[in-house]
């Protein structure tokens, strides 16, 4: 459909993309006023006159708000090298070579996907609980594996079966071996969908809050989510520390979506669309 | 037989990859085994046990009598003592009657070295060295029959205590019906109890309105998120200016933590400084700017908002794929036919969005139905429980109460609904849903 696009056209647009953000702006306008201004009358204007980063600084040095970041952080980015590296292999086979059981193990996986986390919840937090790893980076990279694994492998299947197969062919009748094959012509090809494959597993880690919240209650090992989520002030709730960290979390992401959209878009369809 | 054989060997010889792919698939399968598929299993398991973890003798599954050699050590060998002494004091059959009891204790105590093995003698001598053995070590089965006896030697004990009292015969006298119920403490019966957790959930009021929350929940938000979404779709499914930032701005919702948003939308429903309060209660929709967060369908409501703004984009762009693989000389046709721009849209769009459209509502509707972090930082399931759904309610029931059973039970009811929901969907889409049946 190759219609060409109105004035009216652009009008909607302008409304659309400010209701989407209008949460942003607003948390981020409410970051910078002073904390006078964000509660009574004038929490309502929308620009302040005297714009400080007094919340800002409140967030880094009253709360430990560098703490969180670094937790989820290093979970995230443990999760997501340890899962895709797992789920490239069993996607590889699933994609490429010929065995029995295939569906079964797809369907296996594609059900997994749709666990609802509270169902395991109580024997993970027990088990956990009782090999002493509550309170641990490795107490969430591991229940992390249950969202993670499956929509790796379910994403990298549908990368690797865009890959040509001609390439596979060439070098086995050159008499490379599996492995051979695999790292010196499937890997380099897979390498754009792993990356894609990967991106998504970062967010959905670094998004995560239910385990976390349970699993790591204490200071020293809290997430992002679970940090902000919890933020209290002594007397009311401290919104313009709340804004401030919001809009700290949020510019990494929206980065990351500005540099990487077509990536995402692309995983996220992987599997909706017949192509 | 024979020819079975040289089949099996043909197809092996045809197939040399089949080893390596189980060996590649081998670490996933493994860690989907044990990360997810055993923990469910597990949940169903405690949810057939009174499960409480701040209860020390219901903190973990007993499917039989076990005795805590610990607090059985503790009281024990005191308790003896004391009847022995008090033996020697007393007279007549006073004396006949304790004599009974230390008797009764002492073939008990037998039977209970007996049940325990080896373990009797190391906890005993942890506690001689005055040091705590582990609850593991301690926690020992014993026979239905010990523990039968055990209960009957405590209530001949506790008999023989109250026909004395009177008599100012024992001078220790509360020192032993002391010892004698610490002793009872040492025994742990088994917690197992069916389905009863089933049954109270099952009839519980609360459940059911939890229940019909998520359902109300889950309906509304996809069934809004999916006409707005496919609005979208269609709108900006055409070369225009600026397509990589709208794609960016709808991505930005779907990217951010959902806890996060949570609390910028709790900051924005504020009843005090919620500038979404304020716009609304301008606009005439609400009465007063608390109203969003402190009334039923207020909360109900704002939830739903957030949670569509949040997911309408993850469809739109889903719906979007779809669309763009749509071969547009299927409208040249039928515009040449004489189709309007809505006979395209029902004859064409429609159909061949059909699988996109599945897809997109199954991975919306089992999402919604699972929600907790949106509606738990939101609003916590308030006011008035009203916004409380099945996932918040297993997790209020095993964390704030501590009771694990009835919580995995509540757990395991979310499962099978989920599990109802994915086999409809999986029904009507068929084997289109795995990649394996995809491009061709």
């Amino acid at each position: 459909m190759n219609k060409k696009a109105g004035p009216l056209f652009y009008i909607f647009l302008v409304i659309f993309v400010f209701l989407v953000m209008f949460p942003f702006i607003w948390v981020f306008l409410t970051s910078i006023k002073p904390p006078s201004e964000i509660f009574g009358d004038k929490a309502f204007a929308w620009f302040t006159d005297s714009p400080t980063l007094k919340s800002y600084a409140s967030v880094f040095f009253d709360h430990p708000f560098l703490i969180y970041l670094k937790n989820s952080f290093i979970v995230s980015t443990a999760t997501t090298v340890y899962t895709v590296f797992v789920a490239s292999f069993a996607a590889y086979a699933i994609a490429r070579l010929q065995f029995r059981g295939k569906a079964v193990i797809l369907g296996l996986v594609l059900s997994v996907s749709m666990f609802p986390q509270i169902a395991t919840l109580s024997p993970i937090y027990i088990i956990l609980k009782n090999i002493g790893l509550t309170n641990s980076y490795l107490g969430l990279i591991i229940p992390y594996t249950t969202i993670t694994l499956p929509l790796s492998i379910w994403i990298l299947v549908v990368f690797f079966r865009k890959i040509p197969h001609d390439l596979e062919e060439a070098a086995k009748i050159d008499g490379a071996t599996l492995m051979q094959t695999y790292w010196k012509i499937i890997f380099p090809l897979a390498v754009p969908g792993m990356f894609t494959t990967a991106i998504l597993v970062f967010i959905a880690a670094w998004n995560e809050f239910l385990y976390a919240f349970v699993i790591n209650t204490e200071v020293a090992y809290k997430t992002v989510p679970v940090g902000i989520a919890m933020f209290q002030g002594q007397y009311t709730i401290p919104w313009g520390e709340i804004s401030a960290a919001t809009v700290v979390v949020t510019i990494p992401l929206v980065i990351l979506v500005l540099v990487f959209q077509k990536r995402i878009v692309s995983g996220l369809t992987s599997g909706s669309v017949k192509e | 037989m024979g020819d079975k054989e040289k089949k099996k060997q043909v197809k092996k010889d045809k197939n040399p990859d089949r080893k390596a792919a189980y060996l590649l698939i081998a670490p996933s399968l493994l860690l989907i085994l044990v990360i997810a598929i055993y923990p469910v299993i597990q949940s169903f398991y405690f949810s057939l046990f009174d499960l409480r973890l701040n209860s020390p003798t219901k903190s973990s599954v007993h499917l039989d009598y076990s005795i805590n050699l610990d607090t059985y050590l503790q009281y024990y060998p005191f308790l003896v003592d004391d009847l022995d002494s008090t033996i020697e004091d007393t007279s007549g059959p006073v004396k006949e009657g304790l004599t009974d009891v230390k008797e009764d204790l002492e073939s008990l105590d037998q039977n209970i070295q007996e049940d325990t093995g080896k373990t009797y003698e190391e906890v005993n001598n942890i506690l001689n060295n005055f040091e705590t053995p582990s609850s593991e070590l301690a926690m020992v089965d014993i026979t239905n029959e010990t523990a039968d006896q055990f209960e009957e030697t405590i209530k001949e004990i506790n008999t023989a205590l109250t026909q004395l009292k009177g008599t100012d015969e024992i001078e220790n006298f509360s020192e032993i019906q002391g010892l004698a119920s610490g002793l009872q403490g040492a025994i742990i019966e088994p917690n197992f109890i069916g389905f009863q957790h089933y049954q109270n959930q099952l009839t519980d009021p609360r459940m059911w309105s939890s229940l019909w929350t998520t359902v109300y929940f889950t309906i509304i938000s996809v069934a809004i998120e999916f006409v707005l979404g496919l609005a979208i779709a269609l709108l900006i499914n055409k070369a225009f200016f600026g397509r990589g930032l709208i794609r960016a701005t709808v991505l930005i919702p779907w990217a951010i933590p959902t806890a996060v948003s949570a609390m910028m939308w709790k900051f924005l429903y504020d009843g005090q400084n919620g500038i979404v309060s304020k716009f609304f209660m301008e606009l005439g929709i609400i009465d007063s700017m608390s109203t969003l967060l402190s009334t039923n369908f207020g909360a109900m409501s704002s939830v739903i908002l957030s949670e569509v703004w949040k997911t309408t984009p993850y469809i739109a762009l889903l719906l979007l794929a779809g669309l763009q693989v749509i071969p547009k000389s299927l409208y040249e046709a039928a515009s040449i036919d004489g189709a309007g721009k809505w006979k395209q849209f029902i004859h064409i769009t429609m159909p061949m969005l059909r699988l996109s459209i599945l897809v997109a509502v199954l991975f919306r509707t089992l999402d919604a139905f699972r929600v907790f972090d949106l509606i738990y930082v939101l609003t916590g399931g308030g006011p008035a429980n009203s916004t409380e759904t099945i996932s918040i309610l297993a997790y209020k029931v095993m964390f704030a109460q501590t009771n694990f059973g009835a919580g995995s039970a509540l757990a395991v009811i979310v499962f099978i609904c989920v599990a109802i929901i994915s086999m409809i969907f999986v029904k009507v889409l068929g084997s289109d849903l795995l990649p394996e049946n995809q491009g061709k």
